[in-house]
């Protein structure tokens, strides 16, 4: 029932987002467009237009290139480790018949944590003279500059993130196992399935919808990777841990480049869009493929 | 089938041993830091579990030390309380009125408001940091609370989550209450809210936490040191507290417990949303 009254009531809602919209969204996203084709430098009062520079320019920076490297990297870091943690902790805990929710609570914690913090425990955990680095040294004679080399420095951060959204994820994946109906089992079980069999002919194709809901959310995390790196490397060394929001922050705030940052930012946008569509595609082709869905 | 009982008893014990050791492995970095919180200043980071304990790290919280500058940290906590709470309660607010009106108030754009929701959700933020930014320093509200709280007033996810959860409401509840002669106002606050307390309960925390340990955005819009919140200052110690790591450490407890004292008070509600929000 559309009438005058409340298409008013209607409007008078939504006006909140409508306004954040257009103010802090749409506004923006034109200004971003325009100060990417600019030189300003965030404070000079004048500029020039330069056209494609800034984009060529982009193109050929070895902090840029590494951003679209790094991104994948954690991608393929992040993920199997994550799904692997999570998937690992639900089937351990699901259908546990004392304290269940406990631990569910109990792996959720980490999730709460800030990223600044994280970052200081593992700073801490692997400092000069930490019991760890201490260990090593006494006993297999190692020194290691653990986030002064390029793989390690990007297992470490990859790992404070799987720590952080296991508990998460595992919430996820235990309803989605739980929703499984235990008369397939049973089934199965008289069909003389063994164990192997049960978690990939069964166990897998139904828990496919919380999967791909994990799977997805996981691989968005990999495009948003600040605090962490911000905190233990700054990015590097030598820009092995580089992610998009590291370079144009830098870019940004740093070198005070406003409109090369945006330009830095309207191909991050473009790359992260194009890859979020690749591989929700791909997720879903193999959840066909299989007859998941 | 007389040992299969048996069989499965053990199995069930081997799991939760398991689940223990994997539990305990997970919370190991929270234990570190409030251990080390606590630790005398020769041991912090020195041992896996510190043997000999102090409170010096907590009385630098309140008197700010030897690094020169007087009680920064309980003044970012108040700095990140008042932001926190501010900004949620309106991502909350804000959440629940356009969620409403794109659910249950039929009106001429609202297709297309929706839609506009959808695409704003699913688009790369990054690209708005710079203009965003821009924004605040032209209309003057650089370096102040405003900063941090307007242009985090709302929540796309927020709106999206009431939206789907105000739609599975029936429409005759709405429909009485408006024969009774109840305004929307009063049916949203008096019908819609207390129906949707276990979402609410998920929406809010997510909200809380993810506000509470924001990083960049604060970072770049607040510069004086009596504005910062307590996650940015963290950030912008390690450097000056580098040989100091006890207070770091006291500083981070100070930053994590509040939320997790949140979790526990709103445990239960989140546990019956979660389940909701998962479907």
């Amino acid at each position: 029932m559309i009438n005058k009254q409340n298409n008013k009531l209607g409007w008078l809602f939504a006006s909140p987002y409508i306004i954040f919209g257009l103010v802090f969204f749409l506004g923006p996203l034109l200004w971003s467009l325009y100060l990417s084709f600019t030189n300003w430098d965030l404070i000079a009062p004048t500029y020039d237009f330069v056209g494609m520079d800034n984009f060529k320019k982009a193109m050929h920076a070895p902090g840029v290139q590494a951003s679209f490297w790094v991104t994948y990297k954690f991608m393929m870091l992040f993920v199997p480790l994550v799904i692997v943690m999570s998937l690992g902790v639900a089937l351990v805990i699901q259908g546990l018949p004392k304290f269940k929710s406990v631990y569910l609570i109990g792996f959720f914690l980490p999730y709460l944590s800030s990223g600044v913090v994280a970052s200081l425990i593992v700073q801490g955990f692997l400092s000069y003279n930490s019991p760890v680095n201490e260990f090593l040294r006494k006993t297999f004679g190692l020194n290691i500059d653990w986030l002064g080399t390029p793989l390690s420095a990007l297992f470490i951060v990859g790992l404070i993130l799987a720590w952080k959204f296991t508990g998460y994820y595992a919430l996820i994946l235990t309803s989605g196992l739980e929703s499984i109906d235990k008369e397939v089992y049973e089934a199965a079980a008289i069909d003389g399935v063994t164990q192997g069999q049960r978690f990939w002919k069964i166990t897998l194709p139904l828990l496919y919808p919380a999967l791909y809901t994990t799977l997805i959310l996981a691989f968005g995390v990999t495009f948003g990777i600040f605090t962490e790196v911000y905190q233990l490397t700054g990015g590097g060394p030598n820009f092995a841990t580089n992610t998009w929001q590291m370079e144009i922050f830098n870019q940004a705030f740093t070198n005070l480049q406003a409109g090369y940052a945006s330009a830095i930012a309207i191909m991050a946008s473009i790359v992260t869009f194009i890859s979020i569509f690749v591989i929700r595609k791909l997720l879903e082709s193999w959840g066909k493929r299989n007859g998941w869905v | 089938m007389v040992g299969s009982n048996k069989n499965r008893k053990s199995r069930l014990a081997v799991r939760y041993v398991l689940a223990t050791i994997l539990l305990l492995i997970m919370v190991y970095p929270y234990l570190y830091m409030v251990l080390n919180s606590f630790a005398d200043w020769t041991q912090v980071d020195r041992q896996l579990i510190p043997s000999k304990f102090s409170f010096k790290s907590y009385e630098w919280l309140f008197t700010g030390g030897d690094v020169g500058i007087a009680r920064p940290w309980m003044n970012a906590f108040f700095n990140s309380v008042i932001v926190s709470i501010a900004s949620t309660v309106l991502m909350m607010l804000f959440g629940v009125m356009v969620a409403y009106a794109l659910a249950k108030l039929n009106f001429r754009g609202r297709n297309a408001i929706n839609n506009f929701v959808l695409f704003h959700m699913f688009f790369p933020a990054i690209i708005l940091l710079i203009p965003n930014f821009l924004i605040i320093q032209k209309v003057g509200l650089y370096d102040t609370y405003w900063a941090m709280i307007i242009p985090k007033a709302v929540s796309l996810w927020a709106i999206f989550m009431y939206t789907n959860f105000f739609k599975a409401v029936p429409d005759a509840f709405i429909e009485a209450a408006k024969l009774d002669g109840a305004s929307d106002f009063k049916i949203l606050y008096k019908i819609m809210m207390p129906m949707s307390k276990s979402i609410t309960a998920v929406i809010f925390l997510f909200l809380l936490m993810e506000r509470w340990t924001e990083l960049l955005w604060d970072m770049i819009v607040v510069r004086s040191d009596n504005m910062l919140t307590l996650n940015v200052l963290l950030s912008q110690m390690f450097g000056p507290y580098g040989s100091y790591p006890g207070p770091l450490y006291a500083a981070s407890v100070l930053l994590t417990v509040p939320i997790i004292i949140m979790f526990a008070i709103f445990g239960k509600k989140f546990k019956e949303g979660m389940q909701f929000s998962l479907k």
